[in-house]
């Protein structure tokens, strides 16, 4: 992560950048908030003036009667106007999640699953959830108050000034220290808040870890150790939070002590005043009526920003966030246009110009890469598949097999060189891929398979699982291909579960598919499936890729690739 | 409301605490209500007064004891809030902290056949959003809608004290609408809503977990565009159902602001008759409507918190049904192991609820010492049977007793830790040169060795940037190190190729010298060294 202070400006820029095209809902807001505002002093005026019409002047019900009926008009008006605020700005906020969310996924595709797989799937989904979620504050609230904090005390302000201009010095006396103050404590809080924020993503990935792994951790006896590691860890974090608040609460406090400081100084000047005490000023021309609006007025004039501190976490939980996502957003560089080009649409992807790229064969050029600069997994590889093509790629674990398949699904960039695939580049079109943890969702059979390939028969789903040997099992359920499948192989033993993965890959149609590792851990029917079902697309004209250490396979292949030391070679 | 009881429970294990925070709450409250009202009457007395003095007419004021209350209460006002904002927060992370480590604690004590089965997204909001929701009751509703009741009382008190009963019974009328608009409406207007809240967020977070880890299979199908468009939409129905929560709660918050105002409107007309009367003075008459307009404040943090009492109670009964566990196994009677065996399992039946039995009369034991293969299909109930040995599972008949063992599941789990930690869970207390030489074992020394951090290398998510072989290898050596004189492992090669599993099948026979090992795998040649093989038909 770049520096704090970089980030700021940048997190900010963000945030405004999200705004722009929402600027109507926060108008809508401030005009609300500024309405309600104006009916407070409204009514303040209606009611200092029927204690002054009442008490002084002695009036009588009858006389009083009217100002009642439009002191309860204001405050009508009020409450109107502040349900009306709360709406639009609930509103607003929704727009600017939405637009938040879509950046954010946009990144993620453009990152490429390898680059994600580092991540814990659910840091990323916090982000995507709950840190845009925390954007909600700062836009519902935070942002609309700020102009209202501006709009209302000015309008007070303007009014005590007419009514007792040395009342409205103190006021203004003690406005201006208030965001300085404020804008001083808050420097602060931010920079504890984006700590904060990571600490709790921290805590809540390791919290996860715990209790997925809490079977493993009840074997070697470790459970109540690991309950105290996350007391530990848990207490560490009230500690840090501790520190955070101490500042973030300062920035009220200071505000609660100017507004309650000039409350009273008012309180005093107006009843010194009132008793002709003062002799200088303007205080002589003070009524109960003036003096009493004064201090009505008081209150509210603080009021404004009273509630935009109290938002105040609001706007440090939205750079916080924010920043943690900008990091996210500024993490991976989009790859090389190559790789990244229209992953949208599959179907009619542009053609690059094939000039140098054969359209029937699957190339590598002089490809190298390495993840350490001391170690590169490949070392100037070139090599040619033809399609339909069995190719079984073999070698020491470690040795670049998968890197191998990474580099043909475009998951991976290489450091030099180009890899081809029928003329077109990596990745930009679809294709089978079974990676070394097979993948599955809450639903059904009928789910599982439809994700990837949406249109796809009932027959055709059953089709496949039947070719993956799923069969019996799929009978041996009352709804068949609409009964559930539960998620992580729970209920479903490990080759079983492999084997539904596999199968998505047989209910679509393409031509080049890639797998890692597709018998591991299958026992020996399995693997006669898996065969089986290989064997039947190969036949079928599809390009076939796999890395394996597995007899039947490599004998399954018509060609061989040894993967070793930075090298492809024929076996 | 039941389900809130456990949690409550919880929380009130700190009365002190919590009767502190209330007591500093109330002094804020009370010292911003004492601030305004007191400023009324003062300046109206003084009015008052002012055209008596004006008028050369006699009169006196106490101008010291006003003036001191009026800078008290500034000045208590200011302190007791903040102080009570960091009392109650420190508080509520106390909480936080007793409901994690309470939840963690329960979860452990049940076995894994009696815990729901949740996955990974389904966790990640049990434990944060769910336990969040929990630590705040107490000071979001709790301690708030105590305090404006218990205000309510005190401003009726004054209000009988200074006028009569029959307006402190008008004014107690109104603030009671305006109490239950703020509190019981709410709630009731937006459980539905909220509590529905939850339940799609977390089915949305556990879309977008398996979103994620399905990335690669998605992308390749050129689908991870699609798909994420349908997660956008579901995101957006969440908030939008928040959105109508969010503006109810503020049109019901607008409205018990005003039936508050509409009271203090009340008190003054109704004051007004006992002014003329002159059963009461001028500054009086306006103490106590201030003091009413004051009170806004109390009533003005209760809606939205009550608007969330419906997501709270959801959290807290879903936390229950998970922890609870789901079915009481009847227990078997006990097998006594004779003194030369480290495992005897007598007449299994291994099944899962609402299928067939998959094994049925299975019977085993091992001397100590001795290597037992079992090979199955996949599908065979080897895994089962692995969980029944280790006692994980307890079998739907017959019975199983062993020595304390060692388990090597099937699934590889390593923990987001350093190695150290990760093979440390196998023996807590080996030395660094125990651990190379079990490194050394499983072929991974020299991988790590070239490692900058050797033995503190972090395994990322879940392992992942180590390769699946590599993984299933440092679990494998988590086992080898424990001291259990009962080794089980299944699968134990998943992933590892044949040169490598050959070199480590020789070492682990030196290094296994002594022990009882029961090995399960699809083939023979997935085993380790064996005295003798079980095959499982079906």
């Amino acid at each position: 992560m770049s520096s704090p202070a970089l980030d700021q400006r940048a997190v900010r820029r963000w945030l405004s950048g999200l705004t722009s095209g929402n600027r109507r809902w926060i108008q809508g807001t401030v005009a609300a908030g500024t309405l309600a505002g104006v009916a407070t002093i409204v009514q303040m005026v209606f009611l200092a003036h029927i204690v002054h019409l009442g008490v002084i002047e002695k009036a009588s019900a009858s006389v009083l009667a009217p100002f009642f009926v439009g002191l309860v008009l204001a405050i009508v008006v009020r409450a109107i106007a502040q349900g009306a605020q709360a709406h639009l700005a609930a509103q607003c906020s929704q727009q600017v999640r939405r637009t938040a969310r879509r950046q954010i996924h946009q990144h993620w595709r453009n990152s490429g699953p390898l680059e994600l797989g580092q991540i814990s799937a659910g840091s990323l989904a916090r982000e995507w959830i709950d840190h845009v979620d925390a954007l909600h504050g700062y836009f519902a609230r935070f942002l609309p108050q700020v102009a209202l904090s501006l709009v209302v005390p000015l309008l007070i302000l303007a009014l005590v000034f007419y009514l007792d201009w040395l009342a409205g010095i103190f006021l203004l006396l003690s406005a201006p220290l208030i965001p300085f103050f404020m804008a001083l404590v808050g420097m602060g809080a931010e920079k504890l808040n984006q700590q904060h924020f990571e600490t709790i993503s921290r805590l809540s990935g390791q919290f996860l870890d715990k209790v997925r792994g809490l079977t493993t951790l009840q074997l070697f006896g470790q459970t109540e150790s690991a309950a105290q590691v996350i007391e530990q860890r848990s207490d560490h974090y009230r500690k840090i939070t501790l520190k955070t608040l101490r500042v973030a609460f300062l920035s009220s406090a200071v505000l609660e002590f100017f507004a309650s400081v000039a409350i009273a100084v008012i309180a005093i000047y107006i009843g010194f005043g009132l008793l002709g005490y003062i002799t200088y000023g303007p205080s002589s021309d003070l009524t109960l009526f003036s003096g009493l609006l004064i201090l009505l007025l008081a209150p509210e004039f603080f009021q404004p920003l009273r509630t935009l501190s109290q938002h105040y976490h609001d706007r440090a939980a939205a750079l916080g966030a924010g920043a943690e996502i900008l990091a996210r957003l500024g993490e991976v560089e989009p790859p090389e246009p190559a790789a990244s080009a229209e992953i949208e649409d599959h179907d009619n992807a542009p053609m690059p110009p094939a000039s140098i790229a054969h359209a029937e064969t699957i190339e590598f050029r002089a490809v190298s890469l390495a993840f350490r600069s001391d170690h590169k997994v490949l070392n100037d590889v070139s090599l040619v598949i033809d399609k339909g093509d069995v190719i079984a790629l073999t070698g020491p674990s470690g040795g670049g097999k998968s890197t191998l398949l990474n580099l043909l699904a475009g998951f991976l960039t290489p450091n030099s060189g180009e890899v081809h695939l029928f003329g077109k580049p990596s990745g930009s079109f679809a294709f089978g891929w079974l990676g070394q943890s097979g993948f599955l969702v809450q639903g059904t059979w009928a789910d599982n398979l439809r994700l990837t390939s949406p249109s796809s028969s009932d027959v055709a789903i059953e089709t496949a699982l039947r070719n993956v040997g799923l069969g019996s099992l799929l009978d041996s359920r009352e709804d068949g291909i609409y009964s559930k499948v539960a998620e992580d192989g729970q209920g479903l033993s490990g080759g079983q579960a492999r084997r539904l993965s596999l199968a998505r890959i047989f209910v679509a149609n393409y031509d080049v598919i890639l797998l890692d590792e597709p018998t591991a851990g299958l026992d020996s029917d399995s693997e006669i499936f898996v065969l089986e079902a290989l064997h039947k697309l190969a036949l079928a004209g599809k390009t076939l890729i796999f890395s394996t250490h597995h007899q039947a396979l490599l004998a399954l292949a018509n060609r061989v690739l040894l993967v070793s030391a930075g090298e492809v070679n024929d076996v | 409301m039941f389900e809130l009881k456990p949690w409550l429970k919880l929380i009130y294990r700190r009365p002190g605490r919590l009767f502190v925070g209330a007591l500093l709450m109330l002094a804020a409250l009370l010292s911003g209500l004492g601030l305004l009202a007191l400023s009324g009457w003062f300046i109206t007395e003084t009015a008052l007064v002012g055209i008596l003095l004006a008028a050369s007419l006699p009169a006196t004021i106490n101008l010291y004891v006003p003036g001191g209350g009026i800078r008290f209460f500034a000045v208590s006002r200011t302190v007791s809030r903040y102080v009570e904002r960091l009392y109650n927060h420190d508080t509520v992370l106390r909480l936080l902290t007793d409901i994690r480590v309470a939840l963690f604690r329960k979860l452990a004590a049940t076995g894994r056949g009696q815990r729901r089965e949740l996955t990974g997204a389904q966790w990640l909001s049990r434990l944060t959003s769910d336990v969040d929701a929990l630590d705040t009751v107490y000071l979001r509703l709790i301690a708030p809608a105590g305090l404006a009741a218990f205000v309510t009382l005190l401003v009726f008190g004054l209000a009988w004290l200074l006028f009569n009963i029959q307006i402190a019974v008008g004014i107690a009328l109104i603030l009671s609408a305006a109490f239950l608009l703020a509190t019981l409406v709410v709630y009731v207007r937006t459980v539905k809503t909220s509590s529905r809240q939850s339940d799609q967020q977390e089915a949305l977070l556990m879309a977008v977990v398996e979103h994620l880890e399905g990335f690669a299979e998605l992308t390749a199908a050129g689908r991870t565009g699609k798909h994420g468009a349908w997660l956008l939409r579901q995101a957006h129905q969440v908030s939008s159902e928040q959105v109508k929560a969010d503006s109810r709660t503020g049109w019901h918050q607008a409205g018990s602001l005003l039936l508050v105002n509409l009271a203090a409107v009340f008190a003054l007309w109704a004051g007004f008759e006992l002014f003329r009367s002159g059963i009461i003075s001028g500054p009086v008459l306006v103490l106590l409507p201030i003091a009413l307009l004051g009170l806004a404040e109390v009533y003005n943090m209760l809606p939205e918190a009550f608007s969330k009492l419906g997501a709270t109670q959801a959290s807290a009964a879903r936390l229950n049904r998970d922890c609870a566990a789901t079915r009481h196994q009847a227990e078997l009677e006990p097998i006594k192991l004779p003194a030369d065996t480290a495992l005897l399992a007598k007449d299994l039946t291994v099944k899962h609820p609402e299928h067939a039995p998959l094994l049925a009369h299975f019977n085993l034991q091992v001397k100590k010492g001795e290597r037992v293969g079992v090979l199955g299909h996949s599908g065979s109930g080897k895994s089962s049977l692995a969980d029944i040995f280790s006692g994980l599972l307890t079998p739907s008949s017959g019975g199983c007793t062993s020595l304390p063992c060692s388990y090597l599941t099937q699934k590889t789990v390593l923990f987001e830790d350093s190695l150290r930690a990760n093979l440390l869970l196998g023996a807590p207390t080996a030395s660094d040169a125990q651990l190379w030489r079990i490194l050394e074992l499983v072929d991974l020394a020299q991988r790590f060795l070239t490692e900058k951090d050797q033995l503190d290398t972090w395994l990322g998510n879940s392992g992942s940037r180590l390769s699946g072989g590599e993984a299933r290898r440092v679990a494998l050596a988590r086992v080898l190190l424990s001291p259990a004189s009962l080794l089980i492992l299944d699968e134990p090669f998943t992933g590892v190729d044949a040169a490598t599993r050959e070199k480590i099948i020789k070492q682990m026979d030196a290094w296994l010298e002594g022990k009882a090992v029961i090995s399960l795998a699809h083939g023979p040649d997935a085993l380790p060294g064996t005295d003798r093989v079980v095959q499982l038909t079906i």
